[in-house]
């Protein structure tokens, strides 16, 4: 039987495509800069963005493959898949290779991979199937379901401890269960109930959790101690002033006093580069984008495949918010890094199947028509 | 199954996202806008200085030579160690990193990082060890790259060849303390300044200007680029009128004695030699000087800080008898000829004072009064000028007043008078005290400086200069002797006399081939206890010992010179002071 007839093939969406490799290419570029740094007279570059090319690369070919199966064959392993997901969090927890004190690698040999980022696959595919099968408004027995099995790799991903993919995690499935529709006895008690258990969850954080906390309240306690990243990173943005100071002259970046400027703080980078003006237009892209996705979740013709593209788009959507807000100085330091602009082999590998996932659900729209 | 399930997701839903992404753009185009374009001003003088530091460049202090050109005072390169603690992330880690290095306990380095902590900027270095030794230099200098904060500051650093000879000329430098910091803007903590001597008095000239670099670094401090936005400038050179051979000759000849010694020109004030002993190590002082060695210097009852040609005073004795003489010349107070008769004593009341010579000089004019040192001439000499024209006349003559030599804290000296006792003593002045100063004793004080002006103006027609220590420099004229060019050669004639007469008390100066005059001079210490009287000096504990005087003119042909001795108990001035001053002169017309 074939995967793919002509009409489906016709249906593929271009601009969603276009503006992913726009987004990618200003992202490697911008890597390209925040790699390069000044010592002595002249200047080094390192092979980050070497590195995010090879990754898109196989990214980028990893779709059409995806495209090919018909996604709705993965409600049925949505179950495996998930169990997997949990036997590898919980094997990191006990074999992973530890980058910085924190253990989330598994080691393939020539490659190490990240099981969070493949959890992050699972919980969105698991609960969009779960999410389909509830008719009406979630109620507290469907609400409950669902954060039980949410719970078990978001606390798993915590210990590791990455606090920044637990909470993309546990985001987007809220934002799905918002989108699913909620009932408003479950809604309101929730309103009321979750800022009371804010000062629970506080005596749950690490030290050095904390103390980002702290120093987003107040970053000028101890400015080149924890407060140090904050204060940085808006120096970087806001000296790129209207114009910015031009591809590779962000003095902020080149100097090293952006931390972690090709990872996390890459926004800042962009930001100094490319000023004000820069700022709006990857904005603007950022958002047609995520607005791609609402037409696509929008337009697709099962709850199944809507669910999933609403999995996606709040996967994204969380990243940017947080991100950006992070970088400049609206939110407390979490590592969640900034889709294609961000280095990371993993993260880009599975930006690229997710999105796979919304070119597969975006062609076969109209497959009922024709059924 | 695939299909089957209705469309589920309200419309809500789907606004929900819209405005989840229209709520994203406006957020963060509102939060871009407030810091790159409300802001971004701001912002880029932050960015500025986060990477542009500014640095001093040392420049080298001007040195300090003698007359043929001799270094007195030069530079060596020295490299400090200083921490920029900003640029640290482990103070305590450096720290006892750098005492590994160089051996300095960690207590010492953490008390000069706290020290300077309150006194440097935090993005200045704070010098932690002054003068690295080569040994360690390069060893510390690859391991500075793995320790953000650290750097090795490269300055000059002063050296005295010849100390401990020149040390009072000299002085020396050393760091800054809070009152100088206030008083020079220019000098920054951590600094250098010129301290006591030349060092002192010549600092705005000897310092120069530092340069400024302005460095380009990165967060972790580490230096990209260099600047230079202002050169430093080197300080002036010094040359002086000293003549080093000549200085460490004296300062050899006296060996073992406390005293000063001044041998200046008497017809432009210059001073070719200025000893004063014991001195010091200037060089211990550059780089600060250990707790232990400075109590030591204080401590030392000689007191080898203090330059006794300019900041001791001492009562001048008969040396005084010279001004109390040209006191009476210039008021015509009493007759060449006159003769005054001494029995040895001089009643006054009820009260006996004696001559030093017990039984009496018989009658002497003034001329012999001044050559055997009569002290009960000079008594009723005095008695006849009176202490308010001793006074006024011998404050108009140089003494009570600062000679201006380019020296700091110079010291006046002191002339009595009726309203001085008053004053200082609370009570009045009486006829004895008037006698006391005719010879020279009691209240009176001067310094050598002074002694040495004085017999200088006698023998340059009266004009009373400003002893000069710099090279080509014009003679500065302070004030005049109001004596006639005859009474001015009655005193040199008379000083003249002292020492080639019979009888005369400077006769240790009696030379074949040079034309010396001279005056001696006993200060005393204490009034002696009748168990030291009559016995020789030697016997006598060094500290009541008297302080013997030597003032001095000598000349050969064109050369003329002044030299002024006193010798800090010593004993007789004669016997003290005068075999020094004769080898100066042997050693000047040899």
């Amino acid at each position: 039987m074939p995967f793919l007839d002509r009409r489906t093939l016709s249906q593929f969406n271009w601009s969603l495509l276009f503006l992913l490799l726009l987004l990618a290419g200003l992202g490697i570029l911008n890597l390209y800069s925040a790699g390069t740094l000044r010592v002595d007279k002249g200047v080094t570059t390192s092979f980050y963005y070497q590195k995010q090319i090879f990754w898109f690369a196989i990214g980028l070919s990893a779709i059409p493959v995806i495209i090919i199966f018909n996604y709705r064959h993965l409600k049925e392993i949505v179950w495996p898949l998930y169990s997997v997901t949990i036997a590898l969090l919980a094997y990191v927890l006990v074999f992973g290779t530890s980058i910085s004190g924190a253990k989330r690698w598994v080691d393939l040999g020539p490659i190490s991979f990240q099981p969070t980022e493949l959890a992050k696959v699972s919980v969105i595919l698991l609960i969009a199937a779960l999410l389909s099968r509830i008719s009406g408004p979630v109620g507290w027995k469907g609400l409950g379901g669902i954060l039980g099995i949410v719970a078990i790799p978001v606390v798993l991903i915590f210990l590791q401890p990455d606090l920044g993919s637990g909470l993309n995690i546990l985001m987007l499935v809220g934002g799905m269960l918002l989108f699913k529709g909620i009932s408003k006895r479950v809604f309101l008690t929730c309103l009321v109930g979750l800022p009371l258990l804010a000062p629970g969850a506080w005596f749950m954080l690490l030290d050095y959790q904390k103390e980002r906390i702290l120093t987003f309240l107040h970053p000028h306690m101890d400015p080149l101690g924890a407060g140090y990243n904050t204060i940085q990173s808006q120096i970087a943005v806001g000296s790129g002033q209207v114009w910015g100071k031009g591809f590779l002259e962000g003095t902020q970046s080149q100097l090293r006093f952006l931390p972690a400027k090709h990872t996390d703080f890459a926004f800042s980078v962009f930001g100094e580069e490319w000023g004000f003006v820069g700022c709006i237009f990857l904005l603007a892209l950022f958002c047609l984008f995520l607005y791609q996705l609402v037409v696509v979740a929008g337009t697709s013709k099962d709850a199944f495949g809507s669910y999933i593209v609403c999995g996606v788009f709040f996967y994204f959507f969380w990243q940017v918010l947080i991100n950006i807000g992070m970088v400049l100085g609206l939110m407390p330091i979490v590592g969640i890094p900034l889709p294609f602009f961000s280095y990371g082999g993993s993260s880009t590998l599975i930006n690229c199947i997710l999105l796979g996932l919304v070119f597969s659900i975006s062609m076969r729209r109209y497959i009922f028509t024709q059924k | 199954m695939i299909g089957s399930d209705p469309r589920e997701p309200s419309s809500k839903g789907y606004k929900l996202l819209q405005v989840l992404v229209l709520a994203l753009f406006c957020l963060v185009l509102l939060r871009l806008w407030h810091l790159q374009v409300l802001q971004g001003e701001e912002y880029v003088d932050k960015a500025r200085q986060n990477l542009m530091r500014e640095r001093s460049i040392y420049p080298l202090r001007g040195a300090i030579r003698a007359r043929n050109g001799e270094i007195l005072a030069e530079n060596k390169p020295a490299y400090a160690l200083g921490l920029v603690r900003e640029d640290c992330n482990n103070i305590e880690a450096a720290l006892s990193r750098v005492s590994d290095w160089t051996g300095i306990s960690l207590q010492k380095l953490e008390k000069r990082y706290n020290k300077g902590k309150s006194q440097v900027d935090p993005f200045k270095p704070i010098i932690l060890v002054q003068s690295l030794p080569f040994s360690q230099l390069a060893r510390i200098e690859t391991r500075l790259m793995s320790w953000a904060g650290l750097q090795i500051i490269s300055r000059p650093k002063r050296h005295y060849p010849q100390t401990p000879v020149f040390s009072h000329v000299l002085g020396y430098v050393a760091q800054a303390n809070q009152q100088e910091l206030r008083n020079h803007p220019q000098v920054q903590s951590g600094d250098n300044i010129g301290k006591r001597g030349l060092e002192q008095a010549l600092d705005n000239r000897l310092r120069g200007e530092k340069g400024r670099e302005i460095l380009e670094v990165d967060a972790q401090g580490r230096v990209l680029k260099e600047r230079v936005i202002a050169r430093p400038e080197s300080g002036e050179t010094v040359r002086l009128t000293i003549d080093a051979d000549l200085q460490r000759f004296i300062w050899r000849e006296m060996d073992k004695q406390a005293g000063a010694v001044v041998v200046m020109r008497p017809h432009n004030g210059n001073v070719l030699a200025l000893v004063s002993k014991p001195g010091y190590d200037g060089n211990a002082f550059v780089e600060g000087i250990s707790e232990q060695k400075w109590h030591k210097l204080l401590s030392n009852r000689r007191d080898p800080l203090r330059n006794r040609a300019v900041q001791s005073t001492y009562p001048p004795g008969s040396v005084f008898k010279l001004v109390i003489a040209s006191a009476a010349l210039s008021r015509k107070a009493v007759p060449l000829d006159k003769q005054l008769h001494c029995p040895g004593f001089y009643r006054l009341g009820n009260r006996v004072f004696h001559c030093w010579k017990e039984e009496g000089h018989g009658d002497v004019a003034l001329k012999e009064a001044i050559k055997q040192s009569c002290d009960v001439y000079f008594y009723k000499l005095g008695e006849k000028l009176g202490i308010d024209a001793i006074s006024q006349y011998a404050r108009s003559n140089g003494f009570h007043q600062e000679t201006g030599i380019l020296l700091p804290d110079e010291n006046q000296g002191l002339i009595p008078g009726r309203e001085w006792k008053k004053r200082h003593i609370g009570r009045s002045w009486q006829g004895g005290d008037t006698l006391n100063t005719a010879i020279g004793q009691g209240y009176t004080l001067v310094t050598p400086i002074q002694m040495a002006r004085y017999v200088a103006a006698l023998l340059n027609g009266g004009y009373l200069l400003r002893p000069n220590l710099l090279a080509r420099k014009e003679p500065k004229q302070r004030g005049r002797l109001p004596l006639s060019g005859e009474e001015l050669n009655f005193l040199l004639r008379s000083m003249r006399a002292t020492v080639e007469e019979p009888h005369g008390t400077a006769w240790r100066l009696r030379t074949r081939d040079a034309v010396i005059g001279g005056k001696t001079g006993t200060a005393q210490v204490i009034k002696l206890k009748d168990k030291f009287l009559d016995q020789e000096t030697e016997v006598i504990p060094y500290k009541y010992r008297d302080h013997a005087w030597m003032v001095s003119y000598g000349i050969k042909g064109q050369k003329k010179y002044v030299v002024a001795a006193l010798i800090e108990h010593g004993g007789h001035g004669s016997s003290a002071a005068g075999p020094l001053v004769k080898s100066i002169y042997d050693y000047l017309f040899h």
